[in-house]
């Protein structure tokens, strides 16, 4: 697989709105096995695609790339020690998260002011509710927002908006909590919807909802739980339980750099195995 | 009011007449603002709107009332609480209309104004002796409408003016944000390679010339946006000179706050005031973690929301 094979799959997979990780080899110290910019591609699941050098750098790449996914951040890594030959190699893992799906409920001049604005940064946008919905505005003027809303709260979605006066959206809270909503739940709503700005026309309402929803997907804490790191028995390397080489020994899965170390591990599990661990 | 003008003139066009209703006044919050206007046609075709549909009916029928030669009329829906959800008004708002028939000349008048950009208000006695009468007035720095005595006064201001300077990719994003809250947006950049229409091409107008020279021969007044994208002393320090000695409602200014602090001590060099330094926005934007070109834009355009709506900015 050439580099720029590498992007092709890297643009299906966008395309295909799957979050994976880009690892790109940005320096290397000989002796190894990389060249600077070999580009490879990793899953959500784990999965590499392409080459940044062979065992010694790839389960650092999925760890880093499983741990960039969750938290958003792109880091750069070194395999520097981790390598039985000398040579080290420097990889950047930007983590290529999809857009956040934003669905808008309701056919008010507000809704539409929403999407149109959404869409113009790149979210994507729904028109009615969707379970895969990463964050919900509820915008229809007094025609259905306590069910919206209730189902809206009853779905993962991290951010649940109401556009309404202050006043309208207490009533429609009472009205959700005589419903049986739960505090947790009502906890989550945002209402009124969007950063207090003094908003009055539809647009600027647009443009404190839209603040708001920016400043929810940066500071919000990671979707996924970051991914279970363990040290591989045999050689030591810090490696990801999602790594795809590992071993159960007597009711605790070992996870290993590669398939030779875990080879090593199956032959005989006693000699790594730290009593007591 | 903008939003039925054409339909307006149609009307006008087929020989129709018609009446307005327009909401003068809200209190607590509704639908629509002032200056919203639903029309009703001798036909009885509808144009506009005035709450989103809650008391539409009840206002369609005044109007018919004064199609046939009814008086005009100030009517008010005052939605107590407790029928907010009865009554229809989703936010329990009380919203004031004036009826009236609208004058043929005056409809025309009125909209080859808002063409041509011109800075006209329509002026109605809602109250009074002359209740019923418009005329067109000149827009004498009312750029929101209001109640004077019995007099209406619907302003229809030319889009207010963003500028942005830096032909930057920010730049890009923030023209068409600034587009979307109904700025007329000229980006500028000295440097002819990038301040180029392809590179722009949602904006009103692409100018390549000195910041500072710029500003200084254009139409600044309160409403006025100033936004500094250049990030290089060079550019900055003569335009927020410049832009300090304007009305502009919102001068921000790109740079982290080791930039700014620099950039302040050179301003205070040319003799500016710390009064005027804290008119600045800098680090330009709210701080909402922003990361792409595109969401420091939304940062921006909430920052000038919020400075345009004089709300306390959230921190």
């Amino acid at each position: 697989m050439r580099p720029v094979d590498v992007l092709v799959r890297a643009g299906e997979l966008a395309s295909a709105g799957e979050p994976f990780a880009l690892a790109t080899v940005v320096s290397v110290r000989r002796p190894a096995s990389a060249r600077r910019g070999d580009r490879a591609v990793v899953t959500a699941g784990g999965a590499v695609y392409g080459w940044v050098g062979g065992s010694c750098s790839e389960p650092t790449v999925v760890r880093e790339a499983l741990a960039a996914l969750a938290d958003g951040e792109s880091r750069l890594v070194s395999t520097e020690g981790s390598c039985a030959s000398e040579g080290a190699v420097e990889i950047l893992v930007e983590p290529q998260l999809p857009a956040p799906l934003l669905a808008i409920v309701g056919e008010s001049p507000a809704a539409e002011t929403l999407a149109r604005l959404a869409a113009g940064i790149d979210w994507r946008v729904t028109r009615g509710l969707d379970e895969h919905a990463d964050a919900v505005v509820v915008a229809t003027m007094g025609r259905g927002d306590e069910e919206a809303l209730a189902a809206a709260l009853a779905g993962p979605a991290g951010y649940v908006g109401l556009v309404a006066s202050a006043k309208r959206a207490e009533a429609v809270v009472a009205a959700l909590r005589a419903a049986g909503v739960g505090e947790d739940a009502l906890a989550r709503l945002k209402s009124p919807a969007g950063l207090d700005l003094g908003p009055i026309r539809q647009e600027e309402v647009a443009v404190a909802i839209l603040a708001e929803l920016v400043a929810w997907r940066h500071a919000r804490t990671p979707s996924a739980p970051p991914p279970e790191e363990t040290v591989d028995p045999v050689c030591g390397m810090t490696v990801s339980l999602a790594s795809g080489e590992t071993f159960v020994h007597e009711g605790t899965t070992y996870a290993f750099c590669c398939a030779g170390c875990r080879a090593r591990f199956e032959a005989d599990p006693e000699r790594y195995v730290v009593i007591g661990a | 009011m903008k939003d039925v003008l054409d339909t307006l003139e149609g009307w006008n066009a087929e020989g129709l007449r018609f009446a307005t209703a327009t909401v003068v006044k809200t209190e607590r919050s509704a639908p629509r603002a002032p200056g919203s206007v639903l029309a009703v046609s001798e036909k009885g075709e509808v144009a506009g709107s005035v709450t989103g549909g809650c008391v539409e009916p009840a206002v369609y029928g005044e109007a018919q009332d004064v199609l046939a030669g009814g008086p005009p009329r100030l009517v008010t829906y005052g939605i107590a609480d407790e029928e907010a959800f009865e009554v229809g008004l989703p936010c329990g708002g009380t919203v004031h209309i004036f009826l009236g028939m609208a004058e043929r000349d005056l409809i025309d008048e009125l909209a080859s104004a808002v063409r041509d950009e011109r800075p006209v208000a329509l002026a109605t006695e809602i109250s009074g002796t002359e209740i019923g009468k418009q005329r067109i007035v000149e827009l004498n720095g009312h750029f929101e409408p209001a109640i004077d005595g019995d007099t209406f006064f619907l302003p229809f201001a030319p889009r207010p003016e963003m500028y942005v300077f830096g032909a930057v990719d920010h730049a890009g994003a923030m023209g068409r944000i600034g587009k979307f809250l109904g700025y007329r947006v000229t980006i500028c950049d000295a440097r002819a390679r990038f301040a180029t229409r392809e590179r722009f091409p949602d904006v009103d107008e692409v100018v390549v010339q000195w910041p500072d020279e710029f500003l200084r021969g254009a139409p600044v007044d309160e409403r006025t946006a100033i936004c500094v994208l250049t990030h290089d002393h060079k550019f900055d320090v003569p335009l927020l000179k410049v832009a300090l000695e304007t009305p502009a409602g919102y001068i921000g200014a790109m740079g982290a706050k080791r930039t700014t602090e620099s950039r302040n001590e050179r301003l205070r060099e040319e003799g500016v005031t710390d009064e005027q330094l804290a008119r600045i926005h800098a680090p330009i934007g709210l701080r909402i973690g922003s990361r792409t070109p595109e969401e420091v834009a939304v940062a921006v355009a909430a920052e000038i929301v919020a400075t345009r709506r004089k709300a306390a900015v959230p921190a």
